[in-house]
Protein backbone atom coordinates (compact mmCIF):
# COMPACT_ATOMS: atom_id res chain seq x y z
CA UNK A 1 0.00 0.00 0.00
CA UNK A 2 2.94 2.03 0.95
CA UNK A 3 4.53 1.74 -2.34
CA UNK A 4 1.98 1.96 -3.95
CA UNK A 5 1.08 5.32 -2.49
CA UNK A 6 5.13 6.49 -3.80
CA UNK A 7 4.03 5.69 -7.10
CA UNK A 8 1.24 7.83 -7.10
CA UNK A 9 3.19 10.58 -5.72
CA UNK A 10 6.22 10.09 -7.94
CA UNK A 11 4.09 10.11 -11.18
CA UNK A 12 2.24 13.32 -10.21
CA UNK A 13 5.49 15.24 -9.31
CA UNK A 14 6.69 14.47 -12.92
CA UNK A 15 3.49 15.73 -14.61
CA UNK A 16 3.56 18.52 -12.75
CA UNK A 17 7.18 19.58 -13.50
CA UNK A 18 6.53 18.61 -16.90
CA UNK A 19 3.37 20.58 -17.36
CA UNK A 20 5.07 23.51 -16.12
CA UNK A 21 7.98 23.51 -18.13
CA UNK A 22 7.87 26.06 -21.34
CA UNK A 23 8.11 25.02 -24.57
CA UNK A 24 10.24 26.33 -27.04
CA UNK A 25 9.12 28.52 -29.67
CA UNK A 26 8.58 26.47 -33.13
CA UNK A 27 10.85 28.22 -36.14
CA UNK A 28 9.58 27.98 -39.35
CA UNK A 29 11.88 29.62 -41.66
CA UNK A 30 10.41 32.95 -41.94
CA UNK A 31 11.13 36.14 -40.47
CA UNK A 32 9.38 37.79 -37.99
CA UNK A 33 6.50 39.71 -39.20
CA UNK A 34 5.17 42.70 -36.75
CA UNK A 35 1.12 42.77 -36.42
CA UNK A 36 0.77 45.80 -34.85
CA UNK A 37 -1.79 48.20 -36.33
CA UNK A 38 0.63 50.55 -37.94
CA UNK A 39 0.12 54.11 -36.92
CA UNK A 40 -2.29 53.47 -34.29
CA UNK A 41 0.25 55.51 -32.25
CA UNK A 42 -0.24 58.67 -33.53
CA UNK A 43 -2.54 60.22 -31.48
CA UNK A 44 -2.14 64.36 -32.53
CA UNK A 45 -3.98 65.41 -35.36
CA UNK A 46 -2.02 68.22 -37.29
CA UNK A 47 -3.07 71.97 -36.54
CA UNK A 48 -4.15 73.94 -39.96
CA UNK A 49 -0.76 75.27 -39.81
CA UNK A 50 0.62 71.96 -39.49
CA UNK A 51 -1.15 70.29 -42.03
CA UNK A 52 -0.18 73.35 -44.80
CA UNK A 53 2.75 73.17 -43.68
CA UNK A 54 4.10 69.50 -43.91
CA UNK A 55 2.09 69.43 -47.12
CA UNK A 56 4.08 71.69 -48.50
CA UNK A 57 7.35 70.21 -48.00
CA UNK A 58 6.15 66.86 -48.95
CA UNK A 59 5.04 68.30 -52.50
CA UNK A 60 7.52 70.71 -52.76
CA UNK A 61 10.51 69.35 -50.96
CA UNK A 62 11.17 72.90 -49.53
CA UNK A 63 9.84 74.72 -46.37
CA UNK A 64 6.61 76.66 -46.88
CA UNK A 65 7.53 80.24 -47.15
CA UNK A 66 6.16 82.28 -44.68
CA UNK A 67 4.15 84.46 -46.91
CA UNK A 68 2.59 81.42 -48.57
CA UNK A 69 1.44 79.75 -45.15
CA UNK A 70 -0.42 83.04 -44.63
CA UNK A 71 -2.06 83.02 -47.45
CA UNK A 72 -3.66 79.77 -47.93
CA UNK A 73 -3.71 79.57 -43.50
CA UNK A 74 -6.37 82.11 -44.10
CA UNK A 75 -9.04 80.43 -46.62
CA UNK A 76 -8.38 77.64 -44.40
CA UNK A 77 -10.26 78.87 -41.36
CA UNK A 78 -12.53 80.87 -43.64
CA UNK A 79 -14.11 77.61 -44.71
CA UNK A 80 -15.90 74.81 -42.05
CA UNK A 81 -15.39 71.76 -44.20
CA UNK A 82 -11.67 71.34 -43.53
CA UNK A 83 -11.58 68.14 -45.69
CA UNK A 84 -13.17 69.85 -48.32
CA UNK A 85 -10.36 72.47 -48.14
CA UNK A 86 -7.29 69.99 -47.29
CA UNK A 87 -8.35 68.40 -50.63
CA UNK A 88 -8.21 71.75 -52.73
CA UNK A 89 -5.14 72.64 -50.74
CA UNK A 90 -3.65 69.26 -51.87
CA UNK A 91 -5.04 68.84 -55.59
CA UNK A 92 -3.65 72.50 -56.35
CA UNK A 93 -0.02 71.63 -55.08
CA UNK A 94 -0.17 68.23 -57.24
CA UNK A 95 -1.26 70.50 -60.19
CA UNK A 96 1.96 72.75 -59.74
CA UNK A 97 4.81 72.42 -62.01
CA UNK A 98 7.05 72.87 -59.13
CA UNK A 99 6.01 69.75 -57.71
CA UNK A 100 8.54 67.31 -57.25
CA UNK A 101 7.08 64.07 -56.31
CA UNK A 102 8.20 60.72 -58.42
CA UNK A 103 7.26 60.51 -62.16
CA UNK A 104 5.11 57.93 -63.65
CA UNK A 105 7.98 55.70 -65.15
CA UNK A 106 9.66 56.51 -61.37
CA UNK A 107 6.86 54.69 -59.77
CA UNK A 108 6.90 51.71 -62.72
CA UNK A 109 10.69 51.19 -62.57
CA UNK A 110 10.38 50.33 -59.12
CA UNK A 111 6.90 50.10 -57.78
CA UNK A 112 7.72 48.33 -54.55
CA UNK A 113 10.32 51.24 -54.21
CA UNK A 114 8.47 53.82 -54.82
CA UNK A 115 5.54 52.15 -52.17
CA UNK A 116 8.34 52.10 -49.74
CA UNK A 117 9.79 56.19 -50.19
CA UNK A 118 6.00 57.34 -50.39
CA UNK A 119 4.95 55.65 -47.35
CA UNK A 120 8.05 56.57 -45.04
CA UNK A 121 7.79 60.14 -46.41
CA UNK A 122 3.95 60.87 -46.31
CA UNK A 123 3.25 59.07 -43.27
CA UNK A 124 6.73 58.87 -41.59
CA UNK A 125 7.07 55.25 -40.69
CA UNK A 126 7.73 51.89 -42.51
CA UNK A 127 5.59 50.12 -44.48
CA UNK A 128 4.40 46.73 -43.20
CA UNK A 129 4.69 43.69 -45.34
CA UNK A 130 1.14 43.86 -46.14
CA UNK A 131 0.76 47.45 -47.45
CA UNK A 132 3.75 46.71 -49.43
CA UNK A 133 2.93 43.28 -51.13
CA UNK A 134 -1.03 45.18 -51.77
CA UNK A 135 0.24 48.62 -52.86
CA UNK A 136 2.86 46.95 -55.46
CA UNK A 137 0.65 45.11 -56.40
CA UNK A 138 -1.95 47.59 -57.02
CA UNK A 139 0.17 49.42 -59.05
CA UNK A 140 1.81 46.22 -61.24
CA UNK A 141 -1.98 45.37 -61.97
CA UNK A 142 -3.15 49.30 -62.99
CA UNK A 143 -1.55 50.46 -65.46
CA UNK A 144 -3.21 53.50 -65.61
CA UNK A 145 -2.70 54.27 -62.27
CA UNK A 146 -0.62 57.42 -61.92
CA UNK A 147 2.06 58.80 -59.23
CA UNK A 148 -0.38 62.12 -58.53
CA UNK A 149 -3.48 59.96 -57.71
CA UNK A 150 -0.85 57.58 -55.55
CA UNK A 151 -0.20 60.92 -53.51
CA UNK A 152 -3.07 62.14 -53.56
CA UNK A 153 -4.81 59.05 -52.01
CA UNK A 154 -2.10 59.12 -49.07
CA UNK A 155 -2.19 62.72 -48.55
CA UNK A 156 -5.85 62.47 -48.13
CA UNK A 157 -5.98 59.75 -45.97
CA UNK A 158 -6.99 60.06 -42.01
CA UNK A 159 -3.09 58.71 -41.14
CA UNK A 160 -1.65 61.95 -43.09
CA UNK A 161 -3.86 64.13 -40.84
CA UNK A 162 -2.57 62.61 -37.49
CA UNK A 163 1.53 62.65 -36.70
CA UNK B 1 -33.91 24.91 -22.17
CA UNK B 2 -35.78 27.73 -22.98
CA UNK B 3 -40.16 27.69 -21.23
CA UNK B 4 -42.69 28.47 -24.03
CA UNK B 5 -43.84 32.05 -22.13
CA UNK B 6 -40.00 33.18 -22.04
CA UNK B 7 -39.68 31.94 -25.77
CA UNK B 8 -42.99 34.05 -26.77
CA UNK B 9 -41.81 36.92 -24.72
CA UNK B 10 -38.10 36.63 -26.43
CA UNK B 11 -39.73 36.56 -29.83
CA UNK B 12 -42.17 39.31 -29.20
CA UNK B 13 -39.22 41.66 -28.30
CA UNK B 14 -37.29 40.43 -31.69
CA UNK B 15 -40.23 41.50 -33.53
CA UNK B 16 -40.68 44.84 -31.97
CA UNK B 17 -36.92 45.67 -32.77
CA UNK B 18 -37.29 44.41 -36.14
CA UNK B 19 -40.36 46.87 -36.84
CA UNK B 20 -38.95 49.56 -34.75
CA UNK B 21 -35.28 49.69 -36.32
CA UNK B 22 -35.72 51.56 -39.38
CA UNK B 23 -37.55 54.61 -37.62
CA UNK B 24 -34.92 55.26 -35.12
CA UNK B 25 -32.94 58.29 -36.14
CA UNK B 26 -29.25 58.79 -36.11
CA UNK B 27 -29.96 61.53 -33.27
CA UNK B 28 -31.46 59.00 -30.81
CA UNK B 29 -35.09 60.00 -31.20
CA UNK B 30 -37.80 57.21 -32.91
CA UNK B 31 -39.44 59.26 -35.34
CA UNK B 32 -38.80 62.83 -36.92
CA UNK B 33 -39.90 66.21 -35.47
CA UNK B 34 -43.77 66.19 -35.73
CA UNK B 35 -44.65 69.50 -35.51
CA UNK B 36 -46.23 71.27 -38.08
CA UNK B 37 -43.60 73.90 -40.21
CA UNK B 38 -44.91 77.44 -40.98
CA UNK B 39 -42.35 77.51 -43.68
CA UNK B 40 -39.62 75.65 -45.18
CA UNK B 41 -36.57 78.20 -45.20
CA UNK B 42 -35.48 81.02 -42.33
CA UNK B 43 -32.73 83.61 -42.78
CA UNK B 44 -31.72 85.26 -39.84
CA UNK B 45 -29.56 88.30 -40.23
CA UNK B 46 -27.95 89.68 -37.07
CA UNK B 47 -27.33 93.28 -37.95
CA UNK B 48 -24.85 93.54 -36.20
CA UNK B 49 -21.90 95.65 -34.94
CA UNK B 50 -24.26 97.47 -32.21
CA UNK B 51 -26.83 99.40 -34.21
CA UNK B 52 -28.35 101.79 -31.87
CA UNK B 53 -31.99 102.84 -31.78
CA UNK B 54 -31.57 106.71 -32.13
CA UNK B 55 -29.97 105.91 -35.54
CA UNK B 56 -32.23 103.10 -36.60
CA UNK B 57 -36.02 103.14 -35.52
CA UNK B 58 -35.97 106.36 -33.69
CA UNK B 59 -34.30 108.19 -36.89
CA UNK B 60 -32.81 110.54 -35.19
CA UNK B 61 -30.12 111.41 -38.10
CA UNK B 62 -33.28 110.72 -40.86
CA UNK B 63 -33.93 107.65 -42.23
CA UNK B 64 -30.87 105.96 -42.02
CA UNK B 65 -32.70 102.38 -43.23
CA UNK B 66 -35.33 103.66 -45.95
CA UNK B 67 -35.34 100.04 -47.53
CA UNK B 68 -36.09 98.48 -44.27
CA UNK B 69 -38.42 101.34 -42.43
CA UNK B 70 -41.32 103.54 -44.39
CA UNK B 71 -40.67 107.17 -43.94
CA UNK B 72 -38.94 109.61 -46.24
CA UNK B 73 -37.10 111.91 -43.16
CA UNK B 74 -34.08 113.59 -44.44
CA UNK B 75 -30.67 112.64 -43.35
CA UNK B 76 -28.89 115.03 -41.20
CA UNK B 77 -27.09 118.00 -43.45
CA UNK B 78 -23.79 117.78 -41.62
CA UNK B 79 -22.98 114.00 -42.16
CA UNK B 80 -24.70 114.13 -45.69
CA UNK B 81 -21.50 114.35 -47.45
CA UNK B 82 -20.21 111.49 -45.77
CA UNK B 83 -22.81 109.32 -47.24
CA UNK B 84 -22.63 106.85 -50.06
CA UNK B 85 -24.47 107.16 -53.20
CA UNK B 86 -27.57 104.49 -53.04
CA UNK B 87 -30.52 104.20 -54.84
CA UNK B 88 -34.00 105.68 -53.36
CA UNK B 89 -36.45 102.89 -52.36
CA UNK B 90 -39.39 102.41 -54.10
CA UNK B 91 -42.46 100.60 -53.35
CA UNK B 92 -43.14 98.53 -50.32
CA UNK B 93 -40.19 98.67 -47.57
CA UNK B 94 -39.40 95.54 -45.99
CA UNK B 95 -41.25 96.18 -42.42
CA UNK B 96 -44.82 96.40 -44.69
CA UNK B 97 -43.58 92.66 -45.47
CA UNK B 98 -43.92 91.13 -41.85
CA UNK B 99 -43.77 92.53 -38.02
CA UNK B 100 -41.52 95.03 -36.69
CA UNK B 101 -40.86 94.94 -32.96
CA UNK B 102 -39.96 98.32 -31.81
CA UNK B 103 -38.89 98.00 -28.72
CA UNK B 104 -36.80 94.46 -28.21
CA UNK B 105 -34.48 93.67 -25.76
CA UNK B 106 -30.84 92.31 -24.95
CA UNK B 107 -31.69 91.99 -21.40
CA UNK B 108 -29.19 90.61 -19.89
CA UNK B 109 -25.66 90.06 -20.29
CA UNK B 110 -22.19 92.29 -21.06
CA UNK B 111 -23.29 93.92 -24.36
CA UNK B 112 -19.84 92.96 -26.40
CA UNK B 113 -20.28 91.78 -30.03
CA UNK B 114 -19.48 88.20 -28.81
CA UNK B 115 -22.02 88.03 -25.96
CA UNK B 116 -24.73 89.51 -27.97
CA UNK B 117 -23.65 86.86 -31.22
CA UNK B 118 -23.99 83.97 -28.44
CA UNK B 119 -27.08 84.74 -27.22
CA UNK B 120 -29.00 85.80 -30.43
CA UNK B 121 -27.50 81.98 -31.93
CA UNK B 122 -28.25 79.37 -28.98
CA UNK B 123 -31.12 81.35 -27.35
CA UNK B 124 -29.78 81.42 -23.73
CA UNK B 125 -27.88 84.79 -22.09
CA UNK B 126 -24.04 85.08 -21.37
CA UNK B 127 -22.09 85.66 -19.13
CA UNK B 128 -18.48 87.75 -18.26
CA UNK B 129 -17.04 84.62 -18.36
CA UNK B 130 -17.51 83.91 -21.80
CA UNK B 131 -14.60 82.24 -24.06
CA UNK B 132 -13.67 83.54 -27.27
CA UNK B 133 -11.71 80.62 -28.28
CA UNK B 134 -14.32 77.88 -27.43
CA UNK B 135 -17.69 76.50 -28.55
CA UNK B 136 -20.39 77.89 -26.76
CA UNK B 137 -21.79 76.28 -24.02
CA UNK B 138 -25.34 75.55 -24.84
CA UNK B 139 -26.39 74.26 -28.59
CA UNK B 140 -26.39 76.68 -30.95
CA UNK B 141 -29.96 77.24 -33.56
CA UNK B 142 -28.00 74.86 -35.92
CA UNK B 143 -27.41 72.27 -34.06
CA UNK B 144 -31.40 72.24 -32.64
CA UNK B 145 -32.10 72.91 -36.52
CA UNK B 146 -29.94 69.24 -36.97
CA UNK B 147 -30.54 67.63 -34.91
CA UNK B 148 -34.17 67.79 -34.07
CA UNK B 149 -35.63 68.66 -37.89
CA UNK B 150 -34.44 65.74 -40.06
CA UNK B 151 -31.35 64.61 -39.09
CA UNK B 152 -31.02 62.77 -42.37
CA UNK B 153 -31.13 65.81 -44.18
CA UNK B 154 -27.58 66.99 -45.96
CA UNK B 155 -25.93 69.42 -43.98
CA UNK B 156 -25.69 71.29 -46.96
CA UNK B 157 -28.80 72.77 -45.57
CA UNK B 158 -27.25 74.91 -43.00
CA UNK B 159 -25.34 77.86 -43.21
CA UNK B 160 -23.35 80.30 -41.34
CA UNK B 161 -22.15 82.94 -42.72
CA UNK B 162 -20.12 85.21 -41.03
CA UNK B 163 -18.49 88.61 -41.77
CA UNK B 164 -15.46 88.25 -40.07
CA UNK B 165 -12.99 85.66 -37.94
CA UNK B 166 -12.06 85.71 -34.70
CA UNK B 167 -14.39 84.14 -32.42
CA UNK B 168 -17.11 83.66 -34.69
CA UNK B 169 -16.54 80.24 -36.00
CA UNK B 170 -16.90 78.92 -32.87
CA UNK B 171 -20.79 80.21 -32.95
CA UNK B 172 -21.05 77.02 -35.26
CA UNK B 173 -21.73 74.38 -32.51
CA UNK B 174 -21.23 73.89 -29.02
CA UNK B 175 -19.49 71.65 -26.20
CA UNK B 176 -22.98 70.28 -25.30
CA UNK B 177 -23.30 66.98 -24.30
CA UNK B 178 -25.37 65.15 -27.19
CA UNK B 179 -24.84 68.41 -29.67
CA UNK B 180 -21.46 69.58 -31.30
CA UNK B 181 -19.80 69.11 -34.43
CA UNK B 182 -22.24 66.69 -35.41
CA UNK B 183 -24.89 68.85 -35.76
CA UNK B 184 -22.98 72.04 -37.18
CA UNK B 185 -23.20 74.21 -40.10
CA UNK B 186 -21.55 75.05 -43.24
CA UNK B 187 -19.81 77.68 -42.76
CA UNK B 188 -17.97 80.38 -44.91
CA UNK B 189 -16.34 83.36 -44.18
CA UNK B 190 -16.28 84.94 -47.44
CA UNK B 191 -13.84 87.74 -47.09
CA UNK B 192 -10.80 85.11 -46.64
CA UNK B 193 -11.85 82.71 -48.77
CA UNK B 194 -12.68 84.68 -51.94
CA UNK B 195 -10.28 86.33 -52.82
CA UNK B 196 -6.74 86.75 -55.45
CA UNK B 197 -4.56 85.11 -52.37
CA UNK B 198 -6.69 82.39 -51.70
CA UNK B 199 -7.39 81.73 -55.31
CA UNK B 200 -3.63 80.95 -56.41
CA UNK B 201 -3.38 78.32 -53.70
CA UNK B 202 -6.97 76.67 -54.20
CA UNK B 203 -8.50 77.88 -57.30
CA UNK B 204 -6.63 75.81 -59.84
CA UNK B 205 -6.46 71.74 -58.16
CA UNK B 206 -5.94 68.93 -60.47
CA UNK B 207 -9.01 66.90 -61.34
CA UNK B 208 -9.48 62.93 -61.04
CA UNK B 209 -12.20 62.11 -62.99
CA UNK B 210 -13.88 58.51 -64.09
CA UNK B 211 -11.76 55.68 -63.39
CA UNK B 212 -9.29 57.76 -62.52
CA UNK B 213 -11.54 58.88 -59.43
CA UNK B 214 -12.50 55.59 -58.67
CA UNK B 215 -8.45 54.69 -58.18
CA UNK B 216 -8.22 57.59 -55.55
CA UNK B 217 -11.57 56.21 -53.48
CA UNK B 218 -9.83 52.78 -53.68
CA UNK B 219 -6.72 53.77 -52.21
CA UNK B 220 -8.06 55.87 -50.28
CA UNK B 221 -10.26 53.50 -48.46
CA UNK B 222 -7.26 51.23 -48.23
CA UNK B 223 -5.26 53.04 -46.44
CA UNK B 224 -7.94 54.43 -43.97
CA UNK B 225 -8.54 50.89 -43.28
CA UNK B 226 -5.04 50.27 -42.21
CA UNK B 227 -5.43 53.74 -39.64
CA UNK B 228 -7.41 53.35 -36.54
CA UNK B 229 -6.72 56.65 -34.53
CA UNK B 230 -7.74 57.07 -31.13
CA UNK B 231 -7.48 60.90 -31.07
CA UNK B 232 -11.40 62.55 -31.66
CA UNK B 233 -9.94 65.64 -32.68
CA UNK B 234 -11.08 65.25 -36.37
CA UNK B 235 -14.75 64.66 -34.87
CA UNK B 236 -14.52 68.34 -33.81
CA UNK B 237 -15.01 70.14 -37.20
CA UNK B 238 -17.92 69.69 -39.15
CA UNK B 239 -18.31 67.44 -42.37
CA UNK B 240 -19.79 65.96 -45.05
CA UNK B 241 -20.20 63.34 -46.95
CA UNK B 242 -17.60 62.94 -50.28
CA UNK B 243 -20.66 63.77 -52.37
CA UNK B 244 -21.35 66.65 -50.46
CA UNK B 245 -17.65 68.20 -50.68
CA UNK B 246 -17.98 67.94 -53.97
CA UNK B 247 -20.64 70.13 -53.82
CA UNK B 248 -18.70 72.18 -51.97
CA UNK B 249 -15.74 72.29 -53.86
CA UNK B 250 -17.98 73.17 -57.24
CA UNK B 251 -19.48 76.13 -54.88
CA UNK B 252 -15.80 77.59 -54.03
CA UNK B 253 -15.09 77.47 -58.25
CA UNK B 254 -17.86 79.07 -58.92
CA UNK B 255 -17.06 81.68 -56.48
CA UNK B 256 -13.99 82.05 -57.82
CA UNK B 257 -14.92 82.55 -61.64
CA UNK B 258 -17.86 84.82 -60.78
CA UNK B 259 -14.59 86.79 -59.33
CA UNK B 260 -12.81 86.71 -61.98
CA UNK B 261 -15.14 87.89 -64.54
CA UNK B 262 -15.78 91.05 -62.04
CA UNK B 263 -18.91 89.61 -60.51
CA UNK B 264 -18.12 90.89 -57.13
CA UNK B 265 -16.78 94.05 -58.20
CA UNK B 266 -20.04 96.35 -58.45
CA UNK B 267 -23.28 93.91 -58.72
CA UNK B 268 -25.28 95.93 -57.53
CA UNK B 269 -24.44 98.86 -59.23
CA UNK B 270 -23.66 100.99 -55.62
CA UNK B 271 -19.42 100.72 -55.87
CA UNK B 272 -17.57 98.24 -54.52
CA UNK B 273 -18.82 96.31 -51.69
CA UNK B 274 -17.57 96.81 -48.58
CA UNK B 275 -17.71 93.37 -45.49
CA UNK B 276 -21.56 93.57 -44.75
CA UNK B 277 -22.50 94.12 -48.52
CA UNK B 278 -20.06 91.08 -49.39
CA UNK B 279 -21.34 89.08 -46.92
CA UNK B 280 -25.31 89.33 -47.68
CA UNK B 281 -24.01 88.76 -51.75
CA UNK B 282 -22.29 85.84 -50.43
CA UNK B 283 -25.29 84.44 -48.74
CA UNK B 284 -27.65 85.40 -51.75
CA UNK B 285 -24.88 83.36 -53.70
CA UNK B 286 -25.68 80.04 -51.01
CA UNK B 287 -29.41 80.60 -51.26
CA UNK B 288 -29.20 80.27 -55.10
CA UNK B 289 -27.00 77.13 -54.93
CA UNK B 290 -28.02 75.10 -51.65
CA UNK B 291 -31.92 76.61 -51.05
CA UNK B 292 -30.86 75.97 -47.70
CA UNK B 293 -33.22 76.13 -44.90
CA UNK B 294 -31.35 77.39 -42.14
CA UNK B 295 -29.22 80.27 -43.39
CA UNK B 296 -27.58 82.25 -40.00
CA UNK B 297 -25.59 85.76 -41.42
CA UNK B 298 -23.99 88.37 -39.66
CA UNK B 299 -22.67 92.23 -40.13
CA UNK B 300 -19.78 94.09 -38.33
CA UNK B 301 -19.53 97.12 -40.55
CA UNK B 302 -21.46 99.39 -38.23
CA UNK B 303 -18.51 98.88 -35.17
CA UNK B 304 -16.83 101.85 -36.85
CA UNK B 305 -19.10 103.71 -34.22
CA UNK B 306 -16.05 103.28 -31.80
CA UNK B 307 -14.39 106.11 -33.99
CA UNK B 308 -16.20 107.40 -37.08
CA UNK B 309 -20.17 108.38 -36.08
CA UNK B 310 -20.35 109.53 -39.74
CA UNK B 311 -19.27 106.11 -41.24
CA UNK B 312 -21.41 104.58 -38.78
CA UNK B 313 -24.64 105.81 -40.52
CA UNK B 314 -23.26 105.27 -43.91
CA UNK B 315 -22.43 101.51 -43.12
CA UNK B 316 -26.01 101.66 -41.30
CA UNK B 317 -27.63 102.61 -44.67
CA UNK B 318 -25.88 100.17 -46.55
CA UNK B 319 -26.74 97.51 -44.76
CA UNK B 320 -29.88 98.12 -44.94
CA UNK B 321 -29.25 98.36 -48.50
CA UNK B 322 -27.69 94.62 -49.19
CA UNK B 323 -30.37 93.67 -46.68
CA UNK B 324 -32.43 94.58 -49.12
CA UNK B 325 -31.02 92.51 -52.23
CA UNK B 326 -31.12 89.65 -50.02
CA UNK B 327 -34.51 89.94 -49.78
CA UNK B 328 -34.89 90.05 -53.61
CA UNK B 329 -32.70 87.31 -53.59
CA UNK B 330 -34.94 85.01 -51.52
CA UNK B 331 -38.17 85.90 -53.22
CA UNK B 332 -36.53 85.12 -56.82
CA UNK B 333 -35.11 81.57 -56.02
CA UNK B 334 -37.63 79.06 -57.06
CA UNK B 335 -38.49 77.00 -53.92
CA UNK B 336 -37.37 79.81 -51.22
CA UNK B 337 -39.82 82.74 -52.87
CA UNK B 338 -43.34 83.05 -50.75
CA UNK B 339 -41.76 79.92 -48.63
CA UNK B 340 -39.58 81.71 -46.56
CA UNK B 341 -39.21 83.91 -43.21
CA UNK B 342 -36.18 86.60 -42.89
CA UNK B 343 -35.38 87.77 -39.35
CA UNK B 344 -33.51 90.62 -38.61
CA UNK B 345 -32.12 92.10 -35.24
CA UNK B 346 -28.65 93.83 -34.09
CA UNK B 347 -27.08 91.72 -31.31
CA UNK B 348 -27.01 95.08 -29.16
CA UNK B 349 -27.61 98.50 -29.98
CA UNK B 350 -25.20 101.60 -28.20
CA UNK B 351 -24.82 103.47 -25.13
CA UNK B 352 -26.55 106.95 -24.90
CA UNK B 353 -23.76 108.84 -23.97
CA UNK B 354 -20.77 109.14 -26.66
CA UNK B 355 -17.01 108.84 -26.20
CA UNK B 356 -14.56 111.72 -26.93
CA UNK B 357 -12.94 110.63 -29.89
CA UNK B 358 -14.91 113.15 -32.78
CA UNK B 359 -14.93 112.28 -36.31
CA UNK B 360 -14.05 114.90 -39.66
CA UNK B 361 -18.31 116.16 -39.34
CA UNK B 362 -17.77 116.98 -35.78
CA UNK B 363 -19.57 113.92 -34.71
CA UNK B 364 -18.24 112.13 -31.45
CA UNK B 365 -18.44 108.06 -31.58
CA UNK B 366 -20.10 105.53 -29.50
CA UNK B 367 -19.29 102.87 -27.19
CA UNK B 368 -21.70 99.83 -25.58
CA UNK B 369 -20.77 99.19 -22.24
CA UNK B 370 -23.98 97.96 -20.62
CA UNK B 371 -26.08 101.20 -20.19
CA UNK B 372 -29.86 101.18 -21.00
CA UNK B 373 -29.91 102.44 -24.64
CA UNK B 374 -27.49 99.43 -25.40
CA UNK B 375 -30.10 96.74 -24.51
CA UNK B 376 -32.63 98.53 -26.91
CA UNK B 377 -32.88 96.80 -30.23
CA UNK B 378 -35.24 95.91 -33.20
CA UNK B 379 -36.56 92.24 -34.50
CA UNK B 380 -38.12 92.20 -37.80
CA UNK B 381 -40.10 89.40 -38.79
CA UNK B 382 -40.63 89.69 -42.62
CA UNK B 383 -42.43 86.28 -44.62
CA UNK B 384 -45.79 85.04 -46.88
CA UNK B 385 -48.72 86.70 -45.46
CA UNK B 386 -50.11 83.09 -44.13
CA UNK B 387 -46.75 82.83 -41.85
CA UNK B 388 -46.23 86.45 -40.83
CA UNK B 389 -48.65 89.07 -40.01
CA UNK B 390 -48.11 92.03 -42.65
CA UNK B 391 -47.56 95.40 -41.91
CA UNK B 392 -48.03 95.07 -38.24
CA UNK B 393 -45.50 97.61 -36.09
CA UNK B 394 -45.39 96.49 -32.33
CA UNK B 395 -44.43 99.77 -30.30
CA UNK B 396 -44.76 98.11 -27.05
CA UNK B 397 -41.53 96.45 -24.97
CA UNK B 398 -41.70 93.27 -25.95
CA UNK B 399 -39.81 90.52 -26.96
CA UNK B 400 -35.61 89.73 -26.45
CA UNK B 401 -32.91 88.15 -27.55
CA UNK B 402 -33.71 84.82 -26.25
CA UNK B 403 -37.25 84.79 -28.09
CA UNK B 404 -35.30 84.24 -31.41
CA UNK B 405 -34.18 80.69 -31.27
CA UNK B 406 -37.26 79.50 -29.94
CA UNK B 407 -39.19 81.70 -32.85
CA UNK B 408 -36.92 79.85 -35.72
CA UNK B 409 -37.54 76.36 -34.25
CA UNK B 410 -41.21 76.98 -34.48
CA UNK B 411 -41.02 78.64 -37.71
CA UNK B 412 -39.21 74.99 -38.75
CA UNK B 413 -41.35 72.81 -37.27
CA UNK B 414 -39.62 71.48 -34.52
CA UNK B 415 -39.82 73.61 -31.42
CA UNK B 416 -41.73 70.69 -29.75
CA UNK B 417 -39.06 68.01 -29.65
CA UNK B 418 -36.52 70.29 -27.90
CA UNK B 419 -36.34 68.74 -24.77
CA UNK B 420 -37.47 70.77 -21.52
CA UNK B 421 -35.84 73.73 -20.08
CA UNK B 422 -33.25 74.21 -22.79
CA UNK B 423 -34.55 77.21 -23.89
CA UNK B 424 -35.57 80.43 -21.79
CA UNK B 425 -37.22 82.24 -24.35
CA UNK B 426 -41.00 81.68 -25.90
CA UNK B 427 -41.98 82.02 -29.55
CA UNK B 428 -42.85 85.46 -30.99
CA UNK B 429 -46.27 84.70 -31.20
CA UNK B 430 -47.32 88.55 -31.96
CA UNK B 431 -45.35 88.42 -35.25
CA UNK B 432 -47.38 84.99 -36.35
CA UNK B 433 -50.36 84.74 -38.62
Amino acid sequence: MKKRLYSILLVSSLLAFNACRREPEPIYEINPVSVRVFGAEKIREKSPIEFISIAYSDIFGTTIPQNTLNKINIPYLGFGDKKAIEDLIIRNFLNSNNSIIPSNSEMRSNPELFVKNTIEKLFNRTPNEFEIWFLTDYINKTPSLTSSEFYYSVMTSEEYRFY
Amino acid sequence: MINRRKFLKNTGWIAAGTVAAPYILPSGRLFAATGSRTVDHVVFVLFAGGVRQLESIDKAEGNLMPFSFTGNESISPDILGAMSPLPTPTGTRLMQRGTLFKNFRYSQGPTGHFNGHTTAITGRYTTTDIQLRQPPAFPTIFEYYRKHTSPSQSSLNCWWVTDSLGPYPQLNFSKYPGYGAAYGANYIQPLSLINIDSYQFLGNPKTFQGTAKDRTIELNEFFNKQFKSKSSGSQNVITNTLEEQEVLQDFIYEMYQLALSGGFTNPWGTGTLNNDQLNLFTAGKVIQKFKPELLVVNLQGIDVAHTNFSQYCNNIRRADFALSKLWETIQSTPGMANNTVMLVAPEHGRNLEHNTIIDANGRYALDHTNDEMSRRIFCMLIGPQNAIKQNNVIDDIMGESIDIVPTISHLLGFRQSIPNGMLPGKVLEAALA
